[in-house]
């Protein structure tokens, strides 16, 4: 054998083998066991889709994520754009707000959420203290207090793509519009938002493929009415056992992913980097 | 140089729309701590009694305890696991042709692409077959799986910056592979391989879907005691367990974001 054939094998045979026999083939499983149980069969998809409760949690799983990629690019523009326009060095000193907790425990975010939105929490007695509201306010259980933790949770994916297609952006374009006598306006609308597209694209789809797997917020922060994809497959195993179901609703989940995600290397080849998300 | 960037609004007006955003980000989280202080059964923002009764109790209770030590214990070894794999997998995936390596790697990251409860119910099933459900070591590899993606992109990012040139020589002067690695390779990826290594040890430690599913009711990681605290018992004992385990991540990530920031 070669030198270098050795050398690839020696260096990637251990990686591969450990994620084949502790990941892929887990995944299979999945595959396999969502069709045959022990025969071919449909029923459990077909159940899936057949069935309004399960419709349901489907379209509430598109929808709060869709809601979820809406509101981060509202919010995570004018952050990204505020951090475009300051100096590098503050730059990198306000980009910790955004790095360090996307760093700190998914859980411990969620359940701060739920002290701050409960109906004695402090969003709760801010406001009713200064007078603007008579009764405490429902903030979870319920679609907004997913939504709002979920936007808080993923806006770093929206914020990073942008300020990327931001900084890209040549500084002589935006001075040259302006000397040719735009507005400056008229420079945002004409030349710095249409190049900062594909960085909205990038952050937009990313946020709406991790939105979709999301299980501890819902689970927390949700009410029954806001149980997503994740948290059905969860009750599936945890509570009924019903495995080949559940086998069917992570599959439809997975494909759903793995194609959304071939999508945003596809359409961003080359244009951003290619990192999963890591900023 | 300066960036001059033409804005269309006010800069008082930008700076405080994106200022709050990144307020949002960052507050919420952080009100927890002074909650950790308080001495009250009951929940209070500004704790009339300021006091550590909370982390007494937190130390003191031998159950969180054990917890907390399995959760270091599975992070060590998902760290080292997950170290030794990625690091080895980003050394391989610099000597494939161009086309090899971005499907390779492709399929190296997919563990960050597939969501966490596609996984977490695939291990599921096929560690309880292999008897790993409820084990310390079933939680090492699942969570070594997890933490492996982040070291093959940040160890392939550092290679990136090595010059082939060097080992090349190394190996033509008569040194072994190994010695080439050991002595030429490595100082030269050294920060991305412990800083990796750090990362990794923080997903471990705050991983909770997966482990959800695997860890048995014997093998409980800091993360789970907590995610069953939340859901049955609502106690003041956990803003002062948040913020231990928000303070872990700081140690663990300060050298990293260090490290970064002079990059």
């Amino acid at each position: 054998m070669k030198r270098a054939t050795l050398a690839r094998l020696v260096l990637l045979g251990p990686p591969l083998a450990f994620l084949l026999l502790t990941f892929v083939l887990p995944l299979l499983r999945v595959i396999w066991g969502s069709v045959f149980a022990p025969d071919f069969t449909l029923e459990f998809y077909e159940r899936m889709w057949r069935t309004p409760v399960y419709g349901r949690v489907f379209w509430i799983t598109l929808k709060l994520s869709l809601l979820t990629t809406v509101f981060a690019a509202l919010l995570g523009y004018p952050a990204a754009y505020f951090l475009d326009t300051v100096k590098p060095r503050t730059r990198q000193v306000l980009l910790l707000c955004v790095i360090v907790p996307f760093f700190l425990s998914v859980l411990v975010r969620n359940y701060v959420w739920m002290v701050l939105l409960q109906r004695t929490g402090l969003v709760n007695r801010v406001l009713s203290e200064w007078g603007v509201i008579g009764a405490p306010l429902d903030l979870m259980y319920n679609e907004l207090g997913v939504l709002v933790a979920m936007v808080n949770m993923l806006l770093p994916y929206m914020i990073f793509p942008i300020l990327s297609a931001l900084l890209a952006i040549p500084p002589e374009l935006r001075h040259a519009s302006a000397s040719l006598g735009a507005h400056p306006a008229k420079t945002f609308w004409r030349v710095t938002l249409p190049l900062s597209m594909p960085g909205v694209a990038a952050g937009g789809l990313l946020v709406f493929i991790v939105s979709l797997g999301f299980f501890i917020t819902p689970a927390l922060l949700g009410g029954p009415r806001q149980m997503m994809v994740s948290n059905l497959i969860e009750f599936s195993v945890r509570q009924v056992l019903n495995w080949p179901f559940a086998f069917a609703l992570a599959n439809t989940l997975l494909i759903g992913t793995l194609l959304l995600y071939a999508i945003y290397i596809r359409a961003l080849e080359g244009r951003m980097p290619r990192t999963a998300g890591l900023p | 140089m300066r960036r001059r960037v033409i804005r269309f609004v006010p800069r008082a007006a930008l700076a405080a729309a994106g200022g709050s955003v990144l307020a949002f980000l960052v507050v919420p989280v952080l009100t927890v701590i002074p909650m950790s202080f308080s001495s009250s059964m009951t929940f209070e923002l500004i704790p009339t009694a300021p006091g550590l009764s909370q982390y007494q109790r937190f130390f003191a209770s031998p159950e969180w305890m054990v917890a907390l030590g399995r959760s270091v214990q599975v992070a060590l070894g998902a760290m080292l696991v997950a170290t030794v794999l990625g690091t080895l997998a980003a050394l391989g995936l610099r000597r494939l042709a161009t086309r090899t390596r971005r499907l390779l790697e492709a399929a190296l990251i997919a563990p960050r692409i597939v969501t966490s409860i596609v996984f977490a119910v695939a291990a599921y099933y096929v560690f309880a077959a292999a008897g790993l459900v409820g084990t310390v070591g079933g939680l090492i590899l699942a969570h070594s799986v997890l933490a492996f993606p982040f070291v093959v992109v940040f160890v392939g990012s550092a290679l990136y910056g090595v010059d082939p040139a060097l080992e090349e020589a190394s190996l033509s002067l008569g040194a072994g592979p190994v010695t080439t690695f050991a002595r030429v390779t490595f100082p030269q990826i050294r920060l991305a391989v412990f800083g990796s290594a750090l990362f990794a040890f923080n997903v471990s430690f705050d991983e909770v879907v997966v482990t959800l599913f695997i860890s048995g009711v014997r093998t409980k990681t800091l993360p789970v005691k907590v995610w069953d605290a939340i859901f049955y018992e609502i106690t003041p004992i956990l803003p002062a367990i948040s913020t231990v385990i928000i303070l872990a991540s700081l140690v663990v990530l300060t050298p990293l974001l260090l490290v970064r920031r002079k990059a």
